[in-house]
């Protein structure tokens, strides 16, 4: 993936200097001619709106027309995999979470984009989350090693910290860039239940999971040795797991609200945009509400940082993207026009469009034009330096049920119920069995000190 | 003679659609369920593909630590909310009956919580339970004492999810009270005054047993409704913190949805129908003997 974004950031920043950023601005939009009405099945997050604006505009610029069902994020799976199994799909472009997306390409439910227009290529600007959207059926990995294009993402969501930019410059405080610098600016500016010192999800299931992730990453811990190669021996009861978990129960027992065990996205986003909290791990997707007048008591005053780390070691950034993918029951007319919309979508006029009006755009030379010196876009540099760091984690048919033991005993550990040693130990042996039961190459290593 | 013959035809045909409902909509899904707890179920878009796996799924069941939990968490939860429904909607019917004017107001406001949708009882709760700024918190902080965790702390977290239960479902068993209550034989309850007995003597020895099927209808119903409890619940606190308000409904969920295994689903929703139709047995096996013993016959 490094590479893969290196080569894909250079090609980016080159144009970017050549073409010197008003021109990129004026970069075109693709001409897809008349095509066949589409329909959308996607998620009513924070990143909507921005989406809405883009298909506002494609549908006036091309007279193309798309219709979109909204739908929260509790009712997608259901609705796409309600889609795929009937005999004809209602949507032509299916939004999938990336941890969903194995369930799918495994299932063949979905049509390769090459096999809908063999010309269609991803531009070489476009992020794509560590291959989330390939599939390669013989290893049973994402990957375009060997593997087809079955999508691309209409949002990159990966972990930001957000922090309050007045607060730290009226303390003379830096910006953080380990875990300790967190704890320690905690210490300075909190004074509960004013104002809470750092914030972060500890709701079970997927919430810890991911927000925990991070540090479970940058601790240089993981949860199964090299699923990539089919080796599948758990070590999320590694000595660095422990530290990642250990680190972030002390952050948010001395830093969070007391009510950690249940702290949703909801809550993260509203106690940053009451003023109450000075830092918060969220994802990208969080940002427009924060200088949002009807939503944000912090206008102006929040901006972003690339997720702290462990000392002497790398960030770690968990990706949590989305997919568009086409599925096979659809008419080829309407297969078509959904590759014809997102041949649109990826140019670097749609991309602008989208960003301005809101949304989270994933073309790299979008991010380094010149909207990101624009204060609004203050979050795209530690946006695109957080992409070198960024990791796909749960790439596997079992990432359910793994993400569900995980979920379960991490929550239990912050609540205090279990000790660290003790929860990622049982969530050794229940990931272990989970693989073995799917006949996977597996084990697990020595159990830690409980 | 005639009549009676085609009163007697008519009422055997017109039970078949009634029962072609029941058969196609109840008793075909939970008979599917059979072939499907005894496999592992792929879907893909070439077909689905059933692999025979009863003892798989059966090691599954039995291993499930997560499933213990839920079984306690769902029984407190469903004999504490109706219990507490039972108390409150019994005393709120009676209450309301005797009210010389005002009554069909108070009528009125006593249904709003059943009206409101899931969704916005699940939101408005969780700002109420707030444990920096909620009301519950507040009026706590007024009485001197310190905030509560109310849907974070693994003491109070079941409770909490009963409070709204509570909330949400007494007007129910309150409606079906008040509509008996209405109706019970004037001259009955008038005897009773007549003869000297006390409001406790009214309510426990005329009152209460002559509400005896109507409480037991809002009794089932309740039971029933609170065994299958679970957007609130979802919504509040999504099972946790921990295990402490998992409930059999969200633990379905998880099993059947979120990590899609279809044939452990099955095996774990024809073990709860299993045990479900069992209490019921042995509960009208238990009234049966009650009855003869009291009657005599």
């Amino acid at each position: 993936m490094n590479f893969q974004f290196a080569t894909a950031f250079a090609a980016a920043s080159a144009l970017a200097f050549t073409a010197a950023g008003p021109a990129a601005a004026q970069a075109p939009f693709a001409d897809v001619g008349k095509q066949a009405e589409i329909s959308i099945l996607i998620n009513s997050s924070p990143w909507f709106g921005g989406f809405e604006k883009a298909v506002d505009l494609y549908e006036k610029q091309t007279g193309n027309k798309v219709k979109l069902d909204v739908t929260p994020y509790g009712g997608m799976l259901e609705k796409a995999r309600n889609a795929v199994r009937a005999a004809n799909s209602p949507y032509d472009i299916l939004n999938l979470d990336a941890l969903w997306t194995i369930e799918f390409y495994e299932g063949s439910f979905l049509k390769p984009f090459a096999e809908i227009d063999q010309n269609f290529a991803l531009p070489a600007e476009v992020l794509t989350f560590e291959d989330s959207n390939y599939w390669n059926a013989q290893r049973r990995w994402r990957t375009r090693d060997g593997g087809q294009l079955m999508g691309y993402s209409p949002n990159g969501n990966i972990h930001v910290l957000y922090y309050r930019d007045d607060l730290l410059k009226q303390a003379g405080l830096q910006p953080p860039k380990t875990w300790d610098d967190v704890g320690a600016i905690c210490q300075k500016l909190k004074n509960p239940p004013g104002m809470y010192g750092f914030v972060t999800r500890g709701e079970k299931g997927n919430p810890i999971r991911y927000d925990w992730t991070p540090f479970l990453q940058g601790a240089g811990g993981s949860i199964v040795k090299a699923p990539q190669d089919g080796d599948y021996t758990v070590t999320i009861n590694s000595p660095q797991a422990k530290q990642a978990l250990d680190k972030f129960i002390e952050l948010q027992k001395n830093c969070a609200p007391p009510n950690v065990g249940v702290i949703g996205q909801g809550d993260v986003i509203q106690l940053l945009a009451t003023g109450r909290a000075a830092q918060g791990l969220a994802v990208i997707a969080a940002w427009p509400t924060f200088d949002d007048r009807q939503k944000s008591a912090v206008v102006g005053k929040i901006n972003t940082a690339v997720v702290p780390g462990f000392p002497g070691r790398n960030p770690g950034v968990a990706i949590g993207n989305w997919v568009f993918t086409v599925p096979k029951n659809v008419s080829a007319e309407r297969q078509r026009a959904a590759v014809a919309f997102s041949r649109w979508f990826l140019t670097a006029g749609a991309q602008r469009a989208y960003a301005e009006a809101g949304g989270i755009p994933v073309r790299s030379d979008t991010f380094a034009s010149d909207l990101a010196a624009k204060p609004e876009f203050r979050w795209m540099k530690a946006y695109l330096d957080s992409q070198q760091f960024a990791r796909q984690e749960l790439g596997y048919a079992e990432g359910a049920q793994v993400e569900a033991v995980l979920g379960l005993r991490l929550n239990q550990a912050l609540i205090g119920e279990m000790s660290s040693g003790r929860a990622l130990n049982t969530a050794a042996r229940e990931i272990e069995e989970i693989f073995q039961r799917s006949g996977r190459r597996t084990g697990k290593l020595d159990a830690l000190p409980e | 003679m005639k009549d009676d013959f085609l009163n007697r035809t008519f009422r055997h045909w017109s039970m078949w659609p009634c029962l072609a409902f029941l058969l196609v909509l109840s008793v075909y899904p939970v008979l599917q369920l059979i072939p499907m707890a005894l496999s592992t179920i792929q879907i893909t878009a070439e077909g689905t593909f059933w692999t025979y796996s009863p003892r798989r799924n059966l090691d599954l069941l039995l291993g499930d630590a997560v499933l213990r939990d839920a079984v306690v968490n769902t029984l407190v939860f469903v004999v504490l909310s109706v219990a507490i429904e039972m108390v409150l909607g019994f005393f709120a019917a009676l209450f309301i009956a005797c009210m010389p004017r005002g009554r069909n107001f108070a009528r009125t406001v006593m249904i709003l919580p059943i009206l409101l949708p899931a969704v916005a009882i699940g939101s408005m709760w969780k700002l109420m339970f707030n444990y920096d700024f909620g009301l519950f918190n507040q009026m706590v902080g007024l009485i001197g004492l310190n905030p509560i965790n109310w849907l974070g702390d693994t003491r109070w977290a079941l409770l909490s999810i009963v409070i709204v239960d509570v909330w949400h479902w007494t007007p129910f068993v309150f409606l079906i009270l008040f509509a008996s209550i209405e109706t019970l034989p004037q001259d009955v309850l008038e005897a009773g005054r007549v003869d000297g007995a006390t409001a406790w003597q009214m309510i426990s020895l005329i009152i209460l047993p002559l509400l005896g099927p109507a409480l037991a209808v809002a009794a089932l119903f309740r039971a029933i409704v609170a065994f299958k409890a679970f957007d609130q619940v979802y919504l509040l606190t999504s099972g946790g913190p921990g295990t402490s308000t998992e409930l059999l409904s969200l633990h379905l969920n998880r099993v059947f949805f979120e990590q899609n295994q279809l044939g452990y689903g099955a095996m774990l929703s024809l073990s709860i129908i299993g045990v479900i139709v069992a209490t019921l047995a042995v509960g009208k096996w238990s009234a049966t003997q009650i009855e003869r013993k009291r009657t005599g016959r």
